[in-house]
């Protein structure tokens, strides 16, 4: 592993974590020294930010894919007899950071496939560099749906569900609510960048298409990282709308509901919708208002009927402790591993091309249960999840209940709806 | 849009608490500035490790207490003890060795440390966001809610306002620190001891970083980068208000905070947009800030 590695690594948690995640990294590279010579390893670039808004997101899937990776090395690697090397970069949550590190990976580590990132603005400048380079990017956390649609490059695959998917299945949420409670009118607030626009975006205008007599009553928009979000909570409780919608993230998802409780703002106006990985569940279990309607990727709790979260779990607490729990993103990024070790068994080759034929289209099993890539853009067709946040007995923080968890499926939200729109807005390619 | 009085008083509130929670963060920088000539670039670096140190005196005490505000207390102000020691120990071994050097190298020195203090908070504390978590409850006001934790913002810019005017107006070292500003070998001649003067007022500048980190810790969840997010709003506020200014700084402070929080109401599009063209505005009409004066430029 080298220093880089170790460097990042190091970073990411007290010590007790670095002791446990550099065992891990070393169990993952520890393979190669076994295998007859001659055996190539599968070298996979990891793309996450240590530091800037996405950092908090990052923790759990840096601490939890060296696990995966030595679980499939145990079993001989790729085809058994290609021992997967792991190699950590931060992107430090700037596209260009992110752009020179994966080219450095594709260069100098020699990388077949890049994981990452938790910034679409990153992912988007990584996608460029992929496709110049033929190299696959298993997009996990970034999901603006340009990446799949204005930006598609057939490199590129996204793991979870994308902005428009999200808010289109929020849509669905709040178009419930608003027949039962009669809501009228609403305003926005976002964070003022790609992913942050495109999630305002899209629920404005379905949810204009669905109830078009629910008025807009203005568009907030913080800048990412902002710090202070009091004046935007007072601005926003200032107009009284009956429900505010939010396309915030990350650290900044965590200051705003920090700012907001104390605020009354929960008090005053609903907030259906707002983006409550498992990470922010368990960080917030105790300030986080109940009853609010949370949204989630892949929160393990509702995903236990799949033997891949089953497995997670136990793979994951077996190194980490029974009171810590692999969030949304760890199970995303599991799931592009797992993925990718799916498609290199079925096609009986790790060379690029053949992998990258092979998963265009593919259904992979997932913790998530089996999802299909739709085959015009390489996006995976996975539910977004919706529920009213409550306490239970079962985990030490709050969960989404499972009387009123709301399963939106991708493909009933596709944007464009039918492929042949798809592949009009997709730019073209050399 | 119209607003009712409620609506405005709150807002103005807010406005408040955001310029005083920069005048925290930028108070400081301008000191050091405006007494060594030294442009701290490490100083929101320093305020984030004020953050961590404050996080850690308060869950060790939280362990033994109930968690409280009070209890709030003697984290901070243990904080900014220990930053004061680690600004007097930087001052000592690095800053002063910057003394009558470019801007440029100072900025290289101060980059540096900002990656070396970033690493150091990764080591000990990792990437996961830290805040502390009070039980505030909103106070219901003029048919609507507020955070009375802006008011402790509120109450605790106005107490570091009042200390450093106390400071540098009605004290011997104040004075000699003002004289310092305007000709620091005629304070020499007077057989006082210049490092000694420079050292602390380096170490009081990181001091009320420190301090600040700790009292936003309820409200800001603090994590890496966030030092890089503030400096620049840091340095937005001491330009407009006029380096090594601390009336300056707190006027400019105020009067970001409050345009920013009625342009979010009124032109919420053009909040932040706002506040450059007042930057843009003082740095023609005032090169040296509203309260900068020629001689100090």
């Amino acid at each position: 592993m080298s220093d880089h590695v170790k460097s990042m690594l190091a970073g990411i948690d007290r010590r007790q974590f670095v002791v446990a995640t550099l065992a891990s990294g070393a169990v993952a590279v520890r393979p190669r020294l076994g295998f007859a010579q001659g055996a190539e390893p599968y070298r996979i670039g990891v793309l996450l930010p240590s530091t800037g808004t996405g950092a908090n997101y990052s923790e759990r899937p840096i601490k939890g894919l060296p696990l995966v990776a030595a679980e499939i090395n145990q079993r001989g690697g790729f085809l058994g007899k290609h021992p997967i090397e792991l190699i950590f970069r931060d992107d430090q949550t700037k596209p260009d950071v992110g752009a020179r590190e994966a080219r450095s990976m594709i260069l100098n580590d020699k990388v077949k496939t890049i994981i990452g990132s938790w910034s679409s603005a990153v992912a988007m400048a990584v996608q460029e560099i992929v496709h110049e380079y033929k190299v696959l990017l298993l997009a996990a956390t970034s999901n603006s749906s340009k990446i799949v649609n204005e930006n598609y490059t057939p490199y590129a695959f996204l793991l979870g569900p994308n902005s428009q998917m999200q808010s289109s299945a929020t849509v669905v949420a709040v178009a419930r609510m608003i027949k039962e409670k009669g809501w009228k009118n609403y305003v926005t607030i976002g964070l003022d960048y790609e992913w942050g626009r495109d999630a305002q975006k899209v629920f404005v205008s379905e949810l204009g298409q669905v109830s078009p007599e629910t008025r807009l009553m203005r568009e907030f928009w913080a800048k990412l990282g902002e710090t202070d979000f009091t004046s935007y909570i007072t601005a926003i409780m200032a107009m009284k709308p009956d429900f505010v919608f939010g396309a915030i993230a990350g650290k900044d998802n965590e200051t705003f509901l920090q700012q907001a409780k104390p605020a009354g703002f929960f008090q005053r106006v609903a907030y259906p919708g707002v983006f409550l990985p498992v990470t922010e569940l368990m960080q917030q279990r105790k300030t986080l208002p109940r009853g609010i309607i949370g949204l989630g990727r892949a929160p393990f709790f509702a995903l236990m009927e799949y033997p891949l979260t089953r497995k997670y779990i136990a793979l994951y607490q077996a190194k980490f402790g029974k009171d810590d729990w692999p969030d949304d993103f760890a199970c995303m990024y599991f799931d592009s591993l797992y993925a990718l070790e799916q498609i290199v068994t079925r096609t009986g080759s790790i060379e690029t091309e053949a992998v990258r034929k092979a998963m265009t289209g593919a259904t992979i099993e997932t913790c998530r249960g089996n999802l299909a890539f739709r085959d015009c853009n390489n996006q995976l067709d996975c539910p977004s999840y919706l529920g009213a946040v409550v306490d239970t007995p079962d985990y030490p923080f709050p969960i989404f209940d499972p009387k009123s968890l709301i399963v939106v499926q991708g493909r009933d939200c596709w944007t464009p709806k039918t492929c042949d729109e798809v592949r009009k807005i997709q730019k073209p390619r050399a | 849009m119209s607003m009712d009085f409620g609506s405005f008083l709150i807002q103005l509130l807010s406005g408040l608490s955001r310029g005083m929670m920069l005048f925290l963060l930028s108070a400081g920088l301008s000191l050091i500035f405006g007494v060594m000539n030294i442009l701290n670039f490490a100083h929101a670096t320093l305020w984030l490790l004020g953050g961590y140190i404050t996080f850690s005196l308060y869950t060790a005490l939280a362990t033994q207490f109930e968690p409280s505000l009070l209890l709030l207390v003697p984290a901070v102000l243990g904080s900014t003890a220990i930053l004061f020691v680690v600004g007097w120990l930087l001052e000592r071994f690095l800053i002063r060795r910057m003394y009558g050097r470019e801007l440029p190298e100072q900025l290289l020195l101060t980059f540096a440390l900002i990656l070396i203090i970033g690493d150091l908070i990764k080591m000990i504390w990792g990437v996961q966001n830290r805040r502390i978590v009070l039980p505030i409850e909103a106070w219901p006001v003029f048919d609507s809610f507020i955070n009375p934790y802006l008011f402790v913002i509120i109450g605790s810019g106005a107490v570091v306002a009042t200390f450093l005017w106390w400071f540098l107006a009605r004290t011997r070292i104040g004075k000699i620190v003002r004289a310092a500003v305007y000709s620091r070998d005629m304070v020499s001649a007077l057989g006082i001891r210049i490092p000694t003067i420079y050292a602390m007022v380096f170490a009081l500048g990181v001091a009320i970083a420190g301090f600040s980190a700790g009292v936003f810790l309820p409200i800001i969840p603090i994590g890496l980068g966030l030092d890089m997010d503030l400096i620049i709003q840091c340095f937005a506020v001491v330009v407009i208000g006029g380096f090594g200014s601390i009336a300056g700084t707190l006027v400019a402070s105020l009067l970001v905070g409050i345009v920013y929080s009625f342009s979010v109401l009124i032109w919420p599009d053009g909040a932040l947009a706002v506040i450059f063209v007042i930057l843009v505005a003082v740095l023609i009409w005032r090169p040296y800030g509203l309260f900068g004066t020629e001689m100090r430029s």
